[in-house]
């Protein structure tokens, strides 16, 4: 028998669970999950969130289960081509899968089921927009009953939101401590005083906080005072309506950004901005790529170029500002080929969950087709002190193709960066940088950009 | 019969541990909730009484289908 590998996320829910074999993904649906699986198709429920974009679409197949005592179905669902994580999504990618995981419960409520879980991790962006990837989602929605996803929405969507709108935008890689999302009584103490008189943010986190507190191990307590007590369909809209508005309402604006005028300032001319522009795109016709990483692409104006090309380019920056504001112009402009993600490339997103195996590392959803990386080399090089022969590595691992910008110590940014350190970089020249990436890449083109002092490269792996 | 935080308990297909104070947050909130569902209702029917006639709020799904 074909051998299946198990994916190491898909253990928490016993409805089913993902697995590949030969280099497909396919889903069990197990056997107790029959009737809402087949509620889920049967109501209309999927094929309305399909017309409608919000849920990935699958096909039922015959592949041979990789469990077969407990298989219902196999369904193989559309790839999306780069998992990304709530921790590197910027605060409207955020709030859009919050909004999205909303309005797929509201619409599930109509045709009589309710989501089970509210993980933020069950969200991938595709073609620019989010969608539900857990087609296991969905269970028979049950007169009376609360809503049992309720804490989890909260704690994946409402209190990270809710702590980059009011405290600070960087409170987003509490997610990538802890990996059901921020725990509410942290949230809460978090938070500035005023969100209190939030009426959202003081019941959904603040009173919820105390809620959970008060009744923490305290079940038969609970039965006790609550009695009899429902929740009738229309007051579980209503929550959701509620957390709707208390969603809508928190805002963040990027105010500047940490490269913010980069381009205006003294290295680029137009002239050499439109040449890098010319010289990019040729790069990218001469190697091909079908899937790039723009590293340090701060708000995608060259990432762009690969984008409009139809390639799918990971778009990621350091900067909360830039990432935002690129995610903001890839929704005003539907564009469908970029990912703009917050990524800090001396730090980048380790294996996190269970066994170190339940979110991906960055690197490890590598390696690209091809790696840009403008401007980019001497933060690295000299604010990060990466010697030039481990940089080079570092790229050769993520990349067969590579575009890079050298910014040679002249260069009025990197005397910036050497203005309040010692100068401990003698190898920092053009002809240092060559021979360290020699060692690893084939020098394809290396262009002097017009009106610089930069070059840009392209360089293959050898 | 049992009160709602035990059926919801042993209910299979809920995996996640809901959360006692998360349940009874949300059954406390459910009568606040009702009644702002009726007033709404209820003013929606006064203002259509004096000719007011506020337009059907758009499915949200319709402005997201457009390619």
């Amino acid at each position: 028998m074909r051998s299946s590998q198990h994916t190491p996320a898909s253990f928490r829910d016993p409805s089913g669970f993902l697995f590949t074999r030969d280099g497909i993904l396919y889903r069990q649906v197990n056997q107790v999950y029959q009737a809402d699986y087949d509620l889920l198709m049967q109501s209309g429920l999927y094929e309305r969130l399909l017309k409608s974009k919000k849920i990935i679409p699958h096909q039922e197949v015959d592949c041979p289960p990789a469990v077969p005592e407990i298989a219902y179905r196999v369904l193989q669902p559309e790839r999306v081509e780069f998992i990304s994580y709530p921790y590197e999504w910027s605060f409207s990618q955020l709030k859009d899968a919050a909004l999205l995981t909303l309005s797929i419960q509201k619409t599930a409520l109509e045709y009589g089921l309710s989501l089970k879980d509210a993980s933020a991790y069950n969200i991938q962006f595709r073609n620019g927009r989010p969608l539900l990837i857990d087609t296991l989602s969905f269970a028979k929605y049950r007169e009376g009953e609360p809503w049992a996803a309720y804490r989890q929405f909260c704690q994946h969507f409402l209190a990270p939101l809710a702590l980059m709108a009011w405290t600070d935008a960087r409170l987003s890689q509490w997610l990538r401590i802890s990996i059901d999302g921020v725990p509410l009584e942290l949230a809460s103490r978090l938070l500035p005083l005023r969100t209190r008189i939030q009426p959202g943010l003081m019941i959904h986190i603040h009173l919820h906080a105390s809620a959970q507190k008060r009744y923490a191990g305290q079940a038969e307590a609970a039965q006790k005072e609550t009695g009899s007590r429902r929740m009738d369909k229309a007051a579980l809209a209503a929550l959701v309506d509620n957390l709707s508005g208390a969603v809508s309402r928190l805002r963040w604006e990027p105010k500047g950004t940490e490269w913010g005028d980069y381009y205006d300032s003294t290295n680029y001319t137009q002239a050499a901005f439109e040449h890098k522009r010319e010289l990019i795109r040729s790069f990218l016709e001469q190697a091909g790529p079908r899937q790039v990483w723009d590293l340090g692409a701060n708000t995608g104006a060259f990432s762009r170029i690969a984008a409009g090309m139809g390639i799918l380019t990971v778009a990621s920056d350091v900067d909360e500002a830039a990432v935002e504001k690129n995610y903001r112009e890839v929704k005003k402009a539907k564009e469908k080929n970029l990912l703009p993600l917050v990524i800090d490339l001396t730090n980048p997103s380790p294996a996190i969950g269970w066994g170190n195996r339940e979110r991906d590392s960055f690197l490890g959803r590598g390696p690209a087709d091809l790696v840009m990386a403008l401007a980019l080399v001497h933060h690295l090089a000299i604010s990060n002190n990466v010697p030039l022969p481990d940089l080079a590595a570092f790229f050769a691992s993520l990349g067969e193709w590579l575009i890079i910008e050298f910014v040679p110590k002249e260069d009025s940014q990197v005397q910036r960066l050497l203005a309040s350190r010692a100068d401990i970089f003698p190898t920092y020249t053009r002809e240092g940088f060559e021979a360290a990436f020699g060692e690893v890449f084939s020098l394809e083109e290396a262009v002097p950009i017009r009106e610089s002092r930069r070059t840009l490269y392209l360089m293959k792996k050898r | 019969m049992l009160s709602l935080p035990a059926t919801i308990l042993i209910n299979p297909a809920q995996y996640l541990d809901p959360g006692t104070g998360s349940l009874v947050l949300q059954l406390l909130l459910a009568a606040i909730l009702a009644i702002g569902v009726v007033t709404r209702v209820f003013w929606k029917k006064i203002k259509a009484l004096f000719g007011k006639d506020t337009p059907a709020a758009a499915d949200p799904d319709d402005d997201e289908d457009e390619e």
